[in-house]
């Protein structure tokens, strides 16, 4: 058995591609967690990331396999789903025997597993896209909380570069301790954990309270159908809505 | 006034307009500017009624002069009534969109004074927004019977434009909104039409040319005011589709505000099955390559409320299922009841790969339950019952498969004997 432990990002996960391509052998799992010696037979190699060899394999993906599987084993691996690091090399490696054909293999079990994963994410990042609620802080700050299960933060970043330009704005995941932090054009994701309660702008108090309003007067009491409404809006979002913490 | 008032009042008063999709616009942010449309649009909540909230729908007024039997904005009705001023929705929309809470505005408005003089205030108003840099979606709606110039006007500015027809038939509008006429509300759509085909053919010649109304233009009409069976609303529809271009016809079922001699009584339900099914057809219509005279005729003019558009089609045509899923082209797969758009692409891609039994249907996630009367997998049917329109809409009902060997000398009957029949088996009561 051969366990490979690497550091957890993404681009660690490349370099273990390209190593265990290089020292002709085949994981039997990848992980980034530290773990006892299982028994005598595991052997753990350390994965160094480094971003030469992850260039090479990034590219290699996107020419020899598509753009499209590169965008998908991204994907997957923003679940952080159990297993997702061998799933995803199980799926490469049948993509560079393969190609780009592997779009089309849509029965064989390494495309779905990572299809799957795939999906959910890109599902969540579309959800969070309108779910995400910024408040305003002093000087005009906006601050966004969000608890989402799969990491997308990486993927709603661009979307608010684009709509929310020249405004300065913060997305802050709290399960994981991290957040997107915009500011003079750029985003960059960082470490981060509140210390206090934070503070909002003395109009912010007003646009809720319409918010909510609106929300309620919007509704048509004779179609009034809460099931439909949690099916479109997973009660794990609302925490975070303000029409929903009335 | 207040501006919650107004707000209650004005939000209130636009709940029952339809559309909410903020599809279809590729606005782009300019500089030091808020918002950037979505092409897929984008949803932001959901009220408790179920619909989505996308875009931040008002009407600028209720203050209206017409008198239209359904509408609870008519001036003989007996409503708080408010107007916003341009300013005042200009900040609610561009705070309420800096804080993700929405995809843009849906303007709409009671006909204020005149109708030119109530368009001229919407287009106030978007301007008004647009000039501060807001490039986030805006629905307009056009008023009918405004004049030529401010239709074109508005289109400048909005990503899209609808004028409700609000009644599936000329009598029906006489009947109840006898101040809408006909001519009124088809010449501004005609209008748009024009005006949008005309835009993308400048833009052709001139790169830098404003954009007309780039997510084009809607309506929306009320189901079950008027007498109208469906094939009438359908017929509508799909001329609609045809002769304007129009992206989406919108159904509002009916909900009685009013006792009135010319409206369905007070206590009566919504028609809300109906608009499903309505919205179901639409679908069919737009997608799916169906055309109303297949869903519906003279002998069927309304739609079942058992079964969905499809599958109804589907056994009144049994002759041509079952298909072989390897072998029928997309336009036939599509037309299987529960194969939808996804499933039938994902089966005419993995297809090419290799033959696909039943279990790789299963993992192309196809929902078979409908699917699996209509289908055979490499010549095989798994169905398990006979292919005949009777018994499989017994199963297709969710009615225990026992019941439809059972009573197959029920297949002469008409169904609701049947089903008496069936439940009262169960309860031992003969």
């Amino acid at each position: 058995m051969i366990v490979y432990v690497y550091d957890g990002t993404f681009e660690g996960l490349l370099t273990s591609i390209y190593d265990s391509f290089y020292r002709k052998e085949i994981p039997t799992r990848i992980t980034y967690m530290q773990e006892e010696q299982k028994d005598f037979l595991t052997t753990y190699i350390n994965i160094t990331t480094d971003e030469v060899k992850f260039n090479k394999v990034y590219n290699a993906i996107k020419d020899k396999i598509s753009y499209h599987s590169l965008q998908n084993i991204y994907y997957a691996f923003l679940s952080e789903q159990k297993d997702c690091e061998i799933a995803i090399y199980n799926y490469l490696r049948l993509g560079f025997k393969i190609g780009k054909s592997i779009d089309g293999y849509l029965s064989n079990n390494n495309v779905l597993i990572i299809n799957d994963f795939s999906r959910k994410v890109q599902k969540e990042r579309h959800a969070m896209l309108g779910l995400i609620r910024f408040m305003e802080l002093d000087k005009g700050l906006l601050y966004a909380k969000i608890q989402p299960k799969y990491n997308i933060l990486s993927l709603v970043s661009p979307h608010f570069e684009k709509r929310l330009a020249s405004e300065n704005w913060v997305i802050h995941d709290e399960n994981r301790n991290k957040a997107s932090i915009y500011t003079d054009g750029e985003w960059y994701i960082t470490e981060l954990k509140l210390e206090n309660e934070i503070e909002i702008s003395n109009k912010e108090k007003l646009f809720q309270s319409l918010w909510q309003n609106y929300f309620h007067s919007i509704s048509i009491k004779e179609r009034k159908n809460l099931k439909l409404q949690q099916q479109n809006m997973p009660k794990r979002y609302w925490v975070n809505l303000i029409e929903k913490n009335m | 006034m207040e501006i919650l008032t107004k707000l209650q009042i004005l939000s209130d008063a636009a709940k029952y307009d339809v559309s909410c999709s903020s599809s279809g616009s590729t606005r782009k942010n300019s500089k030091g500017g808020l918002g950037n449309a979505a092409v897929s649009g984008i949803c932001h909540s959901w009220s408790e009624d179920g619909r989505c909230i996308s875009l931040f729908k008002i009407l600028f007024s209720n203050e209206c002069i017409y008198n239209c039997a359904y509408c609870s904005s008519k001036i003989t009705n007996d409503v708080r009534r408010a107007t916003f001023t341009p300013e005042e929705v200009v900040s609610l929309t561009m705070n309420f969109y800096k804080r993700n809470y929405i995809e843009g505005l849906f303007l709409s408005s009671a006909v204020y004074k005149s109708p030119d003089y109530t368009m001229e205030l919407l287009i106030k108003t978007v301007q008004m927004l647009r000039e501060n840099k807001f490039n986030g979606y805006i629905h307009l709606k056009g008023i009918p019977g405004a004049d030529n110039t401010l239709i074109n006007r508005a289109g400048l500015y909005v990503d899209r434009m609808s004028v409700n027809i609000e009644l599936p038939s000329e009598a029906s509008l006489q009947a109840l909104a006898p101040q809408k006429k006909k001519e009124s509300i088809i010449k501004p759509m005609s209008l748009i039409k024009n005006g949008i085909i005309q835009n993308k053919e400048e833009k052709m010649n001139y790169r830098k040319t404003p954009s007309f109304l780039p997510a084009g233009q809607t309506t929306q009409l009320i189901v079950g005011a008027s007498p109208e069976p469906d094939l009438n609303i359908l017929k509508l529809s799909e001329g609609l589709y045809k002769r304007f271009t129009m992206k989406r016809v919108y159904y509002s079922a009916y909900i009685p505000v009013f006792e009135s001699s010319t409206l369905p009584s007070i206590q009566t339900k919504p028609p809300l099955l109906r608009e499903h099914r309505l919205y179901q057809a639409d679908w069919l219509l737009r997608f799916y390559g169906f055309n109303a005279d297949e869903l519906l005729n003279s002998n069927n003019p309304n739609f079942d409320l058992e079964l969905d558009p499809k599958c109804f089609w589907a056994l009144e045509n049994i002759h041509i299922f079952p298909l072989e899923v390897n072998k029928a082209d997309y336009t036939e797969l599509i037309r299987v009841p529960g194969i939808g758009i996804r499933s039938a692409m994902k089966i005419v891609t993995a297809r090419r790969m290799s033959k696909l039994d039943y279990e790789d249907l299963k993992k192309l996630g196809v929902v078979l339950k409908r699917a699996k009367y209509f289908i055979t997998c490499k010549g095989k049917y798994y169905g398990g019952i006979s292919i005949n329109p009777i018994s499989i809409k017994q199963v297709l009902l969710d009615r225990p498969e026992s019941y439809s060997t059972q009573l197959s000398i029920f297949d002469m009957f008409p169904d609701s004997l049947v089903r008496k029949e069936a439940s009262s088996n169960i309860t031992g009561e003969f």
